[in-house]
């Protein structure tokens, strides 16, 4: 599934919180590319960047020095507000509580980035559905997020993610708050989103399970990159 | 943005609104009392107001008075107006005024076996001072005149004790005629009012205009002041340029009823000037009970706001997001505000201050003019929506602190501290 198009390419990454003799390295020169199709983890002990890779990644966070190259943009370039608009067009977020709106309906949380996006009613309902039937959340549509559970609410947080097909999704900790059972239900279904939509995925987590399921496995030790692995399961 | 992402946008405020009921209760509780107590207050005193303005431009010489120029720095009797039959049908005939009065003010002194006493004789036509005064209906021994009545006066309770004079007897009345020749009358009392007022009860004495205007050597067409009743009093300072462009003669001048009752009026615009300061006050404080509600429903979130701008909400989504949380807040809040300060003070309608405050009615005077003491609310629709769109307009500031918040949330600190 990986092609040779480079989606993210970081170069000499630093990041430091804070300045002078008190500065924290988060991150110390990091270069790492992702290619379209990925479906890579970043591992490693608390307190080694894994977070703070991702929201640079996803244009949350700014290096300290270094460049952020995505799909082409340079993220040292960009506003604030142009960075917002890559989140909304070519980034899914899924978080590790979910994140939902409680106000809104599950098929409302997963049509919210479309309507962002300015998708007509008639595609956004399309889109919605068909999502919902292949992840097994048709019947749930219009529960709140109080009315699922974790699991199924995690799901429809995927949903929004990968909804308006962005280039690269995004998930930090998405099997901390489910059991392994769910956990292990949630991957295969983003497994088989990357299969046939070609989706891109970079997950960030301390769970052995998602180790399990990626193809690249991005080590990080004290804010560098320790290792940079193929996984033994090859797809 | 899209209409249909504005209308999701304000979907999210609305259900927001219910996500914590008891806190949005309080703030529309505030919002309730807020809007409600002014109003209450506005209706109430403003009802006052215009009652005692009502009641002394009827009293007296009405909301616009037509006299000589002089008249206001120096009111003797040989400062007259001319002409007035030609002015008062005309005046007659004009849809803003509901009745003219005419007058002739005779300053004098009364004179009887136990002494004598300042006062004002004020000749009036008995039919229309009956369909347009409340005096008639203050007399509280005797009758009222008539127009056939010629030497016969009604006096005020207080100055009869003071000339010892009762029903049927007489005194002198000395006074200057136009020419400035001194003059006397013989007055026999046909009634005695009381209207609460020291003033009036203590100096005014009323008789037949013909009478009046023998005594001041006047003609028929000549009067001290025309009293003008308008129907809408808060449009008359309009009415009195229109009326001084087109009637008033080479000596003659139209002014307000502030400017004929001074004293009414500045009362009036103290006591205005006290509650506003009083009902802003109010307002503040119940705006800081609102300023918490809003500024802790918006803090709260802060990792929700984080999440929607980290998949790509803008600033600006959100900030709309609050800004319509609070205009549902001003939407709900202020017209059941209104509802409610207009309900409690329909439901004090008929309400005699007196049992609240204590004291005599005589004692309850503005301007030397006795004030009902009876609640009669003015129901002002411009002024109730005034007060609730000056509410709507502070709770809309409110959100203004909370919205500048959204500008300063760090999306990575608050996904980081969940």
């Amino acid at each position: 599934m990986n092609s040779n198009q480079e989606i993210v390419s970081l170069k000499n990454v630093v990041k430091n919180y804070g300045s002078g003799q008190v500065a924290i390295k988060a991150l110390q020169d990091i270069d790492l590319k992702i290619y379209k199709g990925d479906f890579s983890v970043m591992m490693g002990p608390s307190g080694c960047g894994k977070s703070t890779l991702l929201n640079i990644i996803g244009g949350l966070d700014r290096v300290t020095s270094g460049s952020v190259i995505f799909n082409g943009k340079d993220f040292n370039l960009l506003t604030n507000k142009e960075l917002s608009l890559i989140r909304r067009n070519e980034i899914g977020f899924v978080f590790q509580n979910y994140n939902l709106l409680p106000v809104l309906t599950a098929y409302e949380n997963a049509e919210y980035v479309l309507m962002l996006q300015n998708i007509p009613i008639s595609q956004r309902k399309e889109k919605v559905m068909n999502l919902f039937k292949e992840m097994d959340l048709e019947g749930l549509e219009n529960r709140l997020p109080r009315e699922l559970s974790g699991g199924q609410q995690q799901r429809v947080a995927i949903a929004r993610a990968v909804v308006s097909n962005p280039l690269l999704v995004l998930a930090d900790e998405i099997t901390a708050n489910v059991d392994s059972k769910t956990a292990q239900s949630l991957l295969t279904l983003m497994e088989k989103l990357n299969k046939t939509n070609n989706t891109t995925f970079l997950f960030s987590t301390h769970d052995p399970i998602v180790k399990n399921f990626a193809r690249k496995v991005i080590l990080l030790k004290d804010g560098l990159i320790d290792k940079e692995e193929q996984a033994s399961k090859n797809i | 943005m899209s209409a249909k992402l504005l209308l999701l946008i304000i979907k999210i405020s609305w259900l927001s609104l219910w996500r914590n009921k008891r806190r949005t209760f309080i703030s529309l509780f505030s919002i309730i009392i807020g809007t409600g107590i002014p109003i209450f207050f506005v209706c109430i005193a403003w009802g006052f107001y215009a009652g005692l303005i009502d009641d002394v431009a009827r009293l007296m010489s009405g909301h616009i008075t037509y006299e000589h120029k002089d008249y206001r720095n120096s009111p003797s009797n040989d400062l007259w107006v001319g002409d007035t039959i030609k002015i008062n049908n005309t005046l007659t005939n004009n849809d803003n005024i509901l009745f003219t009065k005419q007058i002739v003010n005779l300053q004098g002194v009364a004179h009887t076996a136990k002494g004598s006493v300042g006062i004002s004789l004020m000749g009036i036509e008995p039919k229309k001072e009956i369909a347009i005064s409340f005096l008639p209906e203050n007399i509280i021994e005797g009758k009222y005149l008539s127009k056939v009545d010629e030497r016969l006066v009604v006096v005020g309770e207080k100055l009869a004790k003071n000339l010892n004079i009762a029903i049927g007897k007489k005194f002198v009345f000395t006074t200057n005629d136009i020419k400035g020749e001194l003059t006397e009358e013989l007055f026999r009392v046909k009634g005695i009012f009381k209207t609460g007022s020291k003033e009036i009860d203590g100096h005014l004495i009323q008789s037949n205009i013909a009478i009046a205007r023998k005594v001041a050597g006047l003609s028929n067409d000549e009067i001290s002041q025309l009293g003008i009743i308008v129907k809408n009093p808060d449009e008359h300072e309009v009415l009195i340029d229109e009326l001084q462009k087109s009637l008033a003669k080479n000596n003659g001048i139209f002014l307000s009823w502030q400017k004929i009752m001074p004293d009414v009026a500045t009362t009036i615009r103290m006591d205005r000037t006290a509650i506003t300061f009083f009902m802003i006050m109010l307002v503040v404080i119940v705006l800081f009970t609102m300023f918490s509600t809003i500024l802790m429903s918006t803090l709260e979130r802060k990792r929700e706001f984080a999440s929607l701008l980290a998949i790509g909400t803008q600033q600006i989504e959100l900030k709309v997001q609050i800004f319509f949380e609070t205009i549902f807040f001003g939407l709900i809040g202020c017209p059941l505000g209104a509802l409610v300060g207009v309900g409690v003070a329909k439901w004090t309608e008929g309400y005699d201050m007196l049992n609240v405050v204590g004291g005599k009615s005589e004692d309850m005077s503005v301007g030397g003019f006795g004030m009902d003491t009876v609640i009669t609310p003015l129901f002002s629709a411009p002024l109730i929506m005034q007060i609730c769109f000056f509410f709507f307009l502070a709770v809309q500031l409110l959100s203004f602190f909370p919205i500048h918040l959204i500008s300063k949330i760090s999306i990575t600190d608050e996904l980081r501290s969940a």
